[in-house]
C-alpha cells in the first residue's frame, strides 16, 4: 500500500457526444509503485489515453467529463484539486509524453528554450542555471552536441531526436511519474529500441515509475513489470508481465498473444481476432468482448464479468473463471474452446 | 521579485516593456495635468507606437539575424515586394525629416497660385494690374516649387510631405489598434470556446455587418474630426477581419499536441496563450496588418476627400479635394496626391504579398 504512489480506483471518462455518451474509461482501476514500469496495452480506441489523460485531468470539456472515481497520487485525489495545485504537479511531479514528437514541440521557439521553460516555471532557477540543466538534460537523453542544438528550432530535429527532447522536457523537474502515451509510435525500429532503452535507464537510474501506453505487445514484453490489458474502456487482465505473457487467461489476452509474429515458430500467417472493436457509444450489454469471443458462454451477453483473482496479482475480468457461471455454461465454454 | 514578475509576463523583454509603458502613461498624465503640454496626446500614441515596434519588431530581428536573413532571402525573391519595402522606407524617411526641410504646407500666397511643376509651363490669364485687365501669360514652374503650387499658391511639395506624414501615421497606428483588438479577441475565442467563443464572434459579426463608413462618419460627427479620432475610430471599426482569421489559425493550433504537451508539463491558461498560441499566429496577422494598410489610408484620403478630415492637417485627402476644383486649370493638384496614394498603397500591397509568401511554408518561392 504505502508503495504505491499512484492509485487510480473505478475510473469512469466518458464524452457527451452529439451521438450518445461515448464511455471511454468504464471503471478502470490500477496501482502504480515506485520505480515500476506499468504498462497499459489494448488496442487503439479502447480508452488508454483517455486513461492517461484523466490522469492529469487534461480531457477536453466538454465533451469530456470524469464521472466517477479517484486519482491517488500519495492518497492525495487529484479529482477535485484546484487548477493551481494541478498545475504544480503537472510536469512538476507527474510528466507526461505525447505519441506524435513532431508536433507536440512548438515549432517557434528553440528547443532549448522550451526546455528551460518548464524548469524556469517548477524549480524557479534563474535563466542561465536552467539553461545548464537543459544541456544536462539533453546530454542525458543522447541528443548529440547538445549544446549547439539547444539553440535549434524543433524542424531541424529528426522525429526520434525530437522525441528525445520531449524526454528531456519531460524530465526537467525530475518528476516522480513520467506518463508515455504510445512513445514510439512514431518512431521507425531501430530509434524505437534507442527510445525504449531510455525508458529502461530512467527507471533503472532515477528510479522513476513510468505509466507506458503502447498498443504494441512486442514493446511491452522488454520493459513492463506489471501489464494491464484494456478492452473497450474496462480491464481485461492485469498481473506481472509474467503472467500476461506466459499465463494469459482472458480470451483476448490470449488472441493478442497470439498474434504477435514470432521468429522461433515459423509461421505463414498471423492469427488475428476476428470482429472489430464495439462502438463504445452503444457497447453490448454484458462482457464488451462478447461479440468476438472464441469461447463465449451464455451468461457473457448478459452480465458484466466480475475481476477474478487467479493468483497473486494476476485479474482477470472473464466469466469463464466465475464461480457464478453455471455449470452448463462452463461446459459450453470449454467446448467452444476445442 | 523581479524574477517571478518577469516570469509572469513571459520574459524580461516584455517586463521592460511594460515598464516603459508605465513611465510613458505616467508622463502622459502629468503631462495633462500639471505641466503644460509638452507633447499632443497624439503624439505620446506614437510614442507608444515606436516603442512597441523597437521592442517587438526590431529587438527580435536584430537578435535573432538567423531567421532574419532567411525571411530576408526569401522576400527579395519577391522583387516586387522590395520595390514595395524601398518605397515604405522612403515614405517614412521623407515623413519623419521632410517636413523639417519643406516650407509650411498652409501658407498661402496669391502672387505664386497654380504654379506647375517644374520644366512645365502653362498659359495662365492672370489679372494685370497696370492694364486692369485680364491677361494671358506664360507661367513657368520654378525650382522654388518644385511640384507647383494649388489655387492659393500653398507648396504642393510641403503638402505632399505633410501628407506622407498623415498618412503613415493613420495607416500605422490605426492598423496596430485594429490587429491588437482583433488578435486578442481571435485568440481568446478560440482558446476558452464554448459560450465565450460564441459571444464574441457573434460581436465580431455584428460589427463586420455594420456599414463600416457610416459608422466612422457617425463616430467623427460626434467627436468632432480630429486626427486622433480618426484612427480610433478606423482602428475600433477594423479589427474584424483580422480577428476571424486569427481565430481560425488558433483553432487548428488548440488541437495541436504541443499545446496539450506543455498543459501537461504545468502551463497555465494565460501562458499557453501568450507563449503558444500568440507568438504562432504572428506570422497570419503580420500578414493581415500589411495587406490591411492601404485600406486604412483610402479610407483617411475618402474622409478628408469629403471634407470630414481634420481640418488642422495637411492630408492628401485634402490635397485632393482642392485639387479636383480646379483640375481644368491646374491639373497636378490632384494628380500629384493621386500618385503619392496610388504607389503607397501599391507598396504596402506589394509588401503584404512578399511578406506573405515568405511566411507560407507551402509556396516554393
Amino acid at each position: 500500500m504505502s508503495n504505491n504512489i499512484l492509485e487510480v480506483k473505478n475510473l469512469k471518462t466518458y464524452f457527451f457526444t452529439g451521438r450518445g455518451v461515448v464511455k471511454a474509461v468504464d471503471d478502470i482501476s490500477f496501482s502504480l509503485r515506485k520505480g515500476e514500469n506499468l504498462c497499459l496495452v489494448g488496442e487503439s480506441g479502447c480508452g488508454k489515453t483517455a486513461t492517461a489523460l484523466s490522469i492529469l485531468r487534461l480531457i477536453d470539456s466538454p465533451p469530456g467529463r470524469i464521472v466517477n472515481g479517484e486519482i491517488l497520487y500519495h492518497g492525495e485525489d487529484l479529482l477535485p484539486s484546484s487548477s493551481a495545485r494541478l498545475r504544480q504537479i503537472r510536469g512538476n511531479r507527474i510528466a507526461m509524453i505525447f505519441q506524435d514528437p513532431q508536433s507536440s514541440l512548438n515549432p517557434v521557439f528553440t528547443v532549448g528554450d522550451q526546455i528551460a521553460e518548464q524548469i524556469k516555471l517548477h524549480l524557479g532557477l534563474k535563466h542561465k542555471q536552467a539553461m545548464e540543466r537543459t544541456l544536462h538534460l539533453m546530454e542525458q537523453v543522447g541528443i548529440p552536441r547538445a549544446r549547439d542544438r539547444m539553440k535549434d528550432y524543433p524542424h531541424q530535429f529528426s522525429g526520434g531526436m525530437k522525441q528525445r527532447v520531449m524526454i528531456a522536457a519531460t524530465l526537467s523537474c525530475d518528476p516522480e511519474i513520467l506518463i508515455a502515451d504510445e512513445p514510439t509510435t512514431a518512431l521507425d525500429t531501430t530509434i524505437k529500441a534507442q527510445i525504449l532503452d531510455i525508458f529502461r535507464d530512467l527507471k533503472q537510474k532515477r528510479n522513476m515509475s513510468i505509466l507506458f501506453i503502447t498498443h504494441d505487445l512486442g514493446t511491452v514484453a522488454g520493459i513492463a513489470d506489471r501489464i494491464v490489458v484494456m478492452y473497450g474502456g474496462r480491464m481485461a487482465e492485469a498481473g506481472t508481465a509474467l503472467d500476461i505473457f506466459d499465463h494469459p487467461q482472458h480470451p483476448y489476452t490470449q488472441g493478442l498473444i497470439s498474434c504477435l509474429p514470432d521468429i522461433s515458430t515459423r509461421r505463414d500467417r498471423l492469427t488475428p481476432i476476428p470482429g472489430m472493436i464495439p462502438s463504445l457509444i452503444n457497447p453490448p450489454e454484458g462482457c464488451i468482448f462478447d461479440p468476438r469471443c472464441e469461447r463465449r458462454i451464455p451468461i457473457c451477453g448478459r452480465e458484466k464479468p466480475p475481476e477474478i483473482v487467479i493468483s497473486g496479482e494476476h485479474l482477470v475480468a472473464c466469466h469463464l473463471y466465475s464461480q457464478a457461471a453455471s455449470p452448463e455454461d462452463r461446459i459450453e465454454g470449454s467446448q467452444n474452446a476445442k | 521579485m523581479i524574477k517571478q514578475i518577469s516570469s509572469k509576463v513571459g520574459g524580461l523583454k516584455n517586463l521592460i516593456f511594460i515598464g516603459t509603458l508605465l513611465v510613458l502613461v505616467l508622463v502622459l498624465l502629468l503631462d495633462i495635468y500639471l505641466v503644460d503640454q509638452i507633447l499632443e496626446p497624439l503624439e505620446y500614441f506614437y510614442l507608444f507606437f515606436a516603442i512597441a515596434a523597437i521592442f517587438y519588431g526590431i529587438y527580435p530581428l536584430y537578435a535573432n539575424r538567423r531567421l532574419t536573413k532567411y525571411y530576408w532571402e526569401r522576400i527579395k525573391r519577391h522583387r516586387l515586394s522590395v520595390f514595395g519595402l524601398a518605397f515604405i522606407v522612403f515614405l517614412i524617411a521623407v515623413a519623419l525629416i521632410g517636413p523639417l526641410l519643406t516650407q509650411d504646407p498652409t501658407e498661402v500666397n496669391f502672387q505664386e497660385k497654380n504654379l506647375p511643376p517644374v520644366g512645365l509651363t502653362i498659359q495662365q490669364s492672370v489679372y494685370d494690374l497696370k492694364a486692369e485687365e485680364f491677361v494671358t501669360q506664360e507661367t513657368p514652374g520654378t525650382w522654388q516649387h518644385p511640384l507647383g503650387t494649388d489655387d492659393k499658391g500653398r507648396d504642393m511639395l510641403a503638402m505632399l510631405v505633410s501628407g506622407a506624414r498623415v498618412s503613415l501615421q493613420v495607416g500605422l497606428l490605426a492598423t496596430l489598434i485594429a490587429i491588437l483588438i482583433g488578435t486578442i479577441m481571435g485568440v481568446v475565442s478560440a482558446y476558452l470556446g464554448g459560450w465565450v467563443d460564441m459571444a464574441l464572434m457573434r460581436f465580431t459579426d455584428v460589427m463586420m455587418t455594420f456599414p463600416f463608413f457610416l459608422l466612422l462618419v457617425f463616430i467623427i460627427f460626434i467627436f468632432g474630426p480630429s486626427l486622433a479620432f480618426i484612427i480610433l475610430a478606423i482602428g475600433l471599426t477594423g479589427w474584424t477581419g483580422t480577428a476571424r482569421l486569427v481565430r481560425s489559425d488558433a483553432l487548428s493550433l488548440r488541437t495541436r499536441e504541443f499545446i496539450m504537451a506543455s498543459k501537461s508539463l504545468g502551463a497555465s491558461d494565460t501562458r499557453i496563450v501568450l507563449r503558444h498560441l500568440v507568438p504562432n499566429v504572428i506570422s497570419s496577422v503580420i500578414v493581415i496588418a500589411t495587406l490591411s494598410i492601404p485600406g486604412v489610408i483610402l479610407a483617411e484620403a475618402a474622409l478628408s476627400f469629403i471634407g470630414l478630415g481634420d481640418p488642422t492637417v495637411t492630408s492628401w485627402g485634402v490635397v485632393l479635394n482642392a485639387g479636383q476644383r480646379s483640375l481644368d486649370t491646374a491639373w497636378w493638384v490632384a494628380v500629384e496626391p493621386g500618385i503619392m496614394l496610388f504607389l503607397t498603397v501599391l507598396a504596402f500591397n506589394f509588401l503584404g504579398d512578399g511578406i506573405r509568401d515568405a511566411f507560407d511554408p507551402r509556396s516554393q518561392l
